[in-house]
């Protein structure tokens, strides 16, 4: 590719690959590249395209700006579905991203679990709970249909509401950071020196 | 000479740790390049090579400059040069500048322990040398 087509290109492929984002946040942004460009190739004399080289590829640059657009909303969401779509997207960078998809997802479904078990304990007190057989030993928990049998015991009675609640919440609320703390992480691991 | 390149058990050679352990404070020497006033791009890129040893990838503090302006810590305007073009300047906000704040106080906290850990390390390398 000639020098002119390479100037040419590189803001047009910028504002395609910041696909996106709204309009004005798309050329505010090949503004900001722009002022980069003239500014420091000004400053160490180098020709525009070596300037361009520095900047790295328009798709790399681009998906550095929507990978902090995507962390900067789930910094602010406890959406589960906003923040395990920012790990879907971080899965597609390498195994971190899919350890963190996989253990978010896993997070979100056990905290899920155990508080619509809770919430649920009220109306079917014989079929919710945590259950031990007549030796003492663990047989199953959560919510049972048919009930477990003769031969079981439902251990936590009432108290499985409190229990279950807040273990659930809890799990949510460390899936919650932890995956905004991974996300974050993976810009900052992501960044050139 | 050249320092030898040692291998860790896990692959990780001291020079890629120490380019992690450069990227993890590099939002908040962002930050810190704009406590004494407004800066453009350029100039946050040229603060951090002087007055730390951070020489970023000319490409990487425009994306972090833009998330930290969505997270609310940042703000920007841009201002015509009496020469030249317009140029985006950075400042921090209220709440850039108390998060920066409550950054150096855990940095510090955690750099002044991590000294007197590592002190003795280096003592015997004097030693041995």
């Amino acid at each position: 590719m000639t020098t002119e087509l390479v100037i040419d290109s590189y803001p047009t492929s910028l504002r395609h690959h910041l696909g996106p984002l709204t309009i004005a946040e798309r050329e505010e942004i090949v503004r900001e590249i722009g002022a980069h460009v003239r500014d420091s190739a000004e400053e160490s004399g180098s020709p525009v395209e070596r300037v361009l080289a520095r900047l790295g590829p328009p798709e790399d640059l681009a998906a550095l700006y929507r990978e902090g657009l995507l962390i900067s909303a789930a910094s602010r969401s406890f959406s589960p579905l906003v923040l395990l779509r920012a790990a879907l997207r971080l899965a597609t960078k390498g195994i971190f991203g899919v350890l963190v998809f996989f253990l978010g997802l896993f997070g979100y479904v056990i905290g899920a679990n155990l508080v619509l078990t809770a919430l649920v304990k009220p109306f079917l007190p014989e079929h919710t709970g945590v259950w031990f057989d007549g030796n003492g030993n663990f047989m199953s928990a959560g919510i049972q249909f048919p009930d477990p049998g003769s031969s079981a015991h439902e251990v936590l009675g009432l108290w499985f509401i409190p229990l279950a609640m807040t273990v659930g919440s809890l799990s949510l609320l460390a899936t919650t950071w932890s995956i905004r703390a991974s996300l974050r992480i993976s810009q900052q691991w992501r960044a050139k020196l | 000479m050249a320092k030898p390149r040692v291998q860790t058990a896990y692959g990780d050679s001291p020079d890629r740790w120490e380019a992690q352990l450069r990227k993890g404070a590099l939002e908040m020497a962002a930050l810190a390049s704009l406590w004494k006033g407004r800066l453009y791009g350029l100039e946050i890129i040229r603060f951090l090579e002087n007055n730390s040893s951070m020489t970023l990838a000319e490409g990487t503090i425009y994306p972090i400059l833009n998330r930290l302006k969505l997270e609310g810590m940042l703000t920007s305007e841009w201002v015509e040069a009496e020469a030249g073009h317009p140029r985006k300047y950075y400042s921090l906000t209220e709440i850039g500048q108390q998060r920066l704040r409550m950054m150096a106080e855990a940095w510090f906290d955690f750099s002044r322990g991590l000294s007197q850990l590592l002190e003795p390390v280096l003592e015997n390398q004097e030693i041995s040398q």
